[in-house]
């Protein structure tokens, strides 16, 4: 692609996202998804592959689907309540209206069906992309309305954490299985949401560090699917040693970062006085531990000369800077002991 | 408390730089000390019961026996791994000496916590070191099963447990061990609190294993590597016991009635795994159902919540968890020589290796529990405190007796008497290396005979 | 001759472990210390110290 297109793409992208961060007009907010939206719908079909074509076309379908319905809200609420402010939402039926749309943006189950098929079409840095910066704008959209009922989250939540596990167990491609960890997680933030707003952004900021960390292995290793990460001992030793590590903490295991927000979040569920919930949830995240745990099996755990599925690539010295994935890998790994410093920091 | 534990994390700088050469003698020589230097955890003359007390760390006169165990199981570990790693590259070795060493640091702060959600967060943090061990340095594709076994029976007991833990700081505000037998008592009378009981611990039941949920036990044990079948053995399982010797106190009023399918279960499981081990073929497969057994012991002498349970439990642990160890160790010795594990092939021992059948002797009498070795103190204490409770008990305990007693013979003789089979003639001699392994197991085990009140816990 | 800077360079590495034990030792004692004045302001475990006895809570 030109570097030129690219740098306003990429600058149209920011924009989306920081207009929607920055709007209290109801109006903005839709004007800034839809600018997201379409900045990123060239860069994911850049590659001329019928894959690439059909998830771009999926992901505007759906995303265009859930900013209409965003603006269907918006306007049923100026008409009902007389005022376009995104923080003074009283009338229950736009505010739900908007959930399910926003729901649909971020791909909650029931509502989450497109996003493994468009992140299975998308190269891994568009996939990074999709997975972690547009979840942002959605998710400030979220947080500042006020839902009346929590009953729609709680089940969106609970919904997603279980479509989360399940789909993920019988996959072998990786951006399909990230795509529903991506779902698993965000049923996590939903089910805290009415609750305790800091730990859904706990939870947003645990996520995109353990996702970035994940898909900048993948792209290091150039895997796309279960087999070729079994042969990245060849290319990247230490990586393939801490990468379980970096899939457990995904998966939630303590003593590592992905605990620390399913602690917090079964913590304040109990406050709630809401054990089996807690319990049921705190269940669920078993269903995705299962494929990280496959995904450590064969990446790291079988390694030579037990595991002969796939060829050996040749060697070459890698080019790309790794500052990035060490700095993400060891905060996605070692968070924990620093918990109260992070709470002190997303509580306001 | 940081004079045992700083020194474990800096084994762990210590294995990466010290020169090949040097790799195993430096991590055992250093891992001994601090073996070594933990013994002075065992001279309690503190006021309140607590020592070496931190903001985060104590240790009392129930987890100290434990936290020497652990201490002393590293460099018995190390010593044990030697052989079986050798072909492997030096990078790889250290890594695993590494793993094993975080083992040993997320026990010592699993059992000095004071705080039972540190406890329960290092509970679960060995999972990890164990789990690399068991899936990455076993010897079969099993193990991947063995592994995930491992991993979701744990799991999937313990994360209620979490909702149980916050339920209960919730109620009584703190979930600190040393002041959470002051607090007020709280109220359990619904069905809510009898489900709540259940979750504080089935987790710990599931870690023993009790009988039922023990099927990732002998899997886990017989996949692992010598180093993790050890540790498994020796500290893991009593991370349960331990556990629920903490949670007794908080569920008081409730555990007098609920415990009675636990009870049964615990005892039905000490005759059946009884009764699986004598009908083993596989060595490995056979110490672990014995420790399945034993552990149903100890559990029925938790359940049932008599000082003299108590002790018997914490002197069970400790006893069981040397002579485990040793008898893993020892099947070992066997299959790193005629690597199966399958004992027919391994018979008549004694032959060849003489001085390795006076230490499966011993080992054997001592999973039988003959007087005056600890195994027998704990045992006769947890059945006579059973035998108080309820006599019908004796029925099966003392059938469970029996039945230890059978196949520890049965391993014995099958693996030491008799004529020795051909293909084994010309097997390696036994090395220096193995026999202070062994000796260095049954060393505490006798000197615990002259002072058991060592490890009588809460009692003395 | 024993070749000392060749020794140092090979067994530099044993100092690791006795350092950490050092400094764990020092700040157990400093936190004995901390701990040995809390009690001996509390009413309910100040005493009067026997002749000879330490002043640490151990």
């Amino acid at each position: 692609m030109n570097p030129l297109i690219l740098t306003i793409l990429l600058f149209a992208l920011g924009l989306g996202t920081t207009i929607t961060f920055m709007s209290s007009h109801w109006l903005f907010a839709w004007m800034g998804l839809e600018i997201n939206t379409l900045a990123i719908i060239p860069l994911m079909t850049q590659h001329h592959h019928p894959r690439s074509t059909e998830a771009g076309t999926k992901y505007f379908l759906a995303q265009a689907t859930a900013a209409a319905m965003l603006l269907f809200a918006s306007v049923t609420n100026a008409w009902l309540t007389g005022q376009w402010d995104i923080l003074q939402m009283s009338h229950p039926l736009p505010t739900t209206m908007i959930t399910l749309a926003l729901a649909l943006k971020i791909g909650l189950a029931p509502l989450h069906s497109w996003l493994p098929e468009v992140l299975q079409g998308l190269d891994l840095t568009t996939g990074l992309i999709l997975s972690t910066w547009q979840k942002l704008a959605p998710f400030a959209l979220l947080l500042q309305i006020n839902p009346t009922n929590p009953t729609v989250l709680i089940m969106l939540g609970i919904t997603s954490t279980l479509v989360g596990g399940w789909g993920g167990l019988n996959q072998t491609q990786l951006r399909k299985i990230l795509a529903y960890s991506s779902i698993a997680h965000l049923g996590w933030m939903a089910l805290i949401l009415p609750f305790y707003p800091s730990l859904t952004l706990l939870a947003l900021l645990t996520y995109l560090i353990m996702t970035l960390s994940t898909f900048l292995v993948f792209k290091l290793n150039k895997a796309t699917n279960i087999n070729t990460l079994a042969i990245s001992w060849s290319k990247t030793p230490i990586i393939t040693t801490l990468t379980p590590l970096l899939l457990l903490s995904l998966g939630g295991l303590p003593p590592l970062t992905g605990f620390m927000p399913k602690w917090f979040i079964l913590q304040e569920l109990t406050k709630q006085n809401l054990p089996l919930l807690a319990t049921f949830t705190a269940l669920t995240a078993l269903l995705s531990l299962y494929f990280y745990l496959r995904l450590s099996y064969s990446m790291t755990l079988t390694m030579f000369p037990n595991n002969l599925m796939g060829t050996t690539p040749w060697r070459f010295f890698t080019q790309s800077t790794s500052l990035p994935l060490a700095l993400s890998i060891s905060m996605a790994i070692a968070l924990l002991p620093l918990a109260p410093a992070m709470m002190a920091l997303l509580t306001p | 408390m940081l004079k045992i534990l700083l020194p474990t994390l800096m084994l762990v700088p210590t294995i990466w730089v010290t020169p090949a050469k040097w790799l195993w003698p430096t991590t055992l020589a250093h891992s001994f000390l601090i073996a070594l230097t933990s013994f002075s955890w065992l001279k309690n003359f503190s006021e309140t019961g607590w020592m070496s007390l931190n903001k985060y760390m104590a240790t009392d006169a129930l987890s100290t026996p434990l936290l020497v165990l652990t201490c002393w199981l590293l460099p018995l570990m190390i010593l044990a791994s030697q052989n079986h790693t050798s072909a492997e590259p030096i990078n790889r070795q250290r890594m695993y000496i590494t793993l094993l060493t975080s083992l040993q640091f997320f026990l010592i702060l699993a059992f000095s916590a004071t705080e039972i959600i540190m406890f329960y967060v290092m509970f679960e943090a060995t999972l990890i070191p164990t789990l690399i061990i068991i899936t990455r340095w076993g010897n079969q594709t099993e193990r991947l099963n063995a592994g995930t076994y491992f991993l979701f029976y744990t799991l999937a007991g313990s994360l209620p447990l979490l909702v149980a833990l916050l339920l209960l700081q919730n109620n009584t505000g703190t979930l600190s061990l040393l002041t959470i037998q002051f607090s007020d008592p709280i109220l359990l009378s619904t069905y809510a609190d009898k489900i709540w009981w259940a979750g504080c611990l089935i987790a710990f039941l599931v870690k023993m294993p009790l009988y039922g949920v023990h099927l990732w036990l002998p899997k886990a044990h017989v996949e692992a590597p010598i180093a993790g079948s050890m540790i498994l053995a020796a500290v893991l399982l009593k991370l349960g016991g331990y556990g629920m010797l903490r949670m007794m106190t908080v569920l008081e009023p409730l555990t007098k009635e609920l415990s009675y399918p636990f009870i049964i279960l615990a005892l039905w499981g000490i005759i059946m795994t009884g009764s699986i081990c004598l009908r083993q073929t596989d060595l490995k497969s056979l110490i672990a159902y014995s420790s399945v057994s034993h552990m149903g012991l100890v559990a029925g002498g938790i359940l049932i919540q008599t000082p003299w349970g108590f002790t018997g439990a914490l002197i069970l642990m400790i006893a069981h968890g040397l002579t485990s160890s040793a008898l893993f160790c020892l099947a070992n010795t066997n299959y790193e020589r005629t690597h199966s594990r399958t004992m027919i092939l391994a018979r008549g021992m004694q032959m060849v290796l003489p001085l390795m059948t006076t230490w499966w002797f011993i080992a054997s009498l001592a999973n039988l529990a003959l007087p005056p070795l600890p195994n027998l103190m704990g045992e006769l204490m947890i059945i006579t405190s059973l035998f108080n409770w309820s006599w019908w008990t004796i029925a099966l305990t003392g059938t469970g007796t029996l039945i230890t007693a059978g196949y520890s013979l049965y391993m014995f003789l099958m693996t030491q008497r008799g004529p020795i089979p051909l293909h084994i003639t010309a097997i390696e001699p036994s090395h220096s290396r193995e026999h202070l392994l062994i000796f260095l197991h049954l060393l505490p085990l006798l000197l615990l005979i002259l002072k058991p009140e060592l490890i009588w816990g809460w009692t003395f | 001759m024993v070749n000392f800077v060749a020794l140092a360079r090979e067994h530099w590495v044993n100092i690791l472990v006795p350092m950490g034990f050092v400094i764990g030792w020092y700040l157990d004692k400093q936190q004995d210390q901390k701990l040995t004045a809390f009690r001996n302001k509390s009413v309910l475990y100040s005493r009067e110290l026997k002749p000879g006895e330490e002043v640490t809570w151990k």
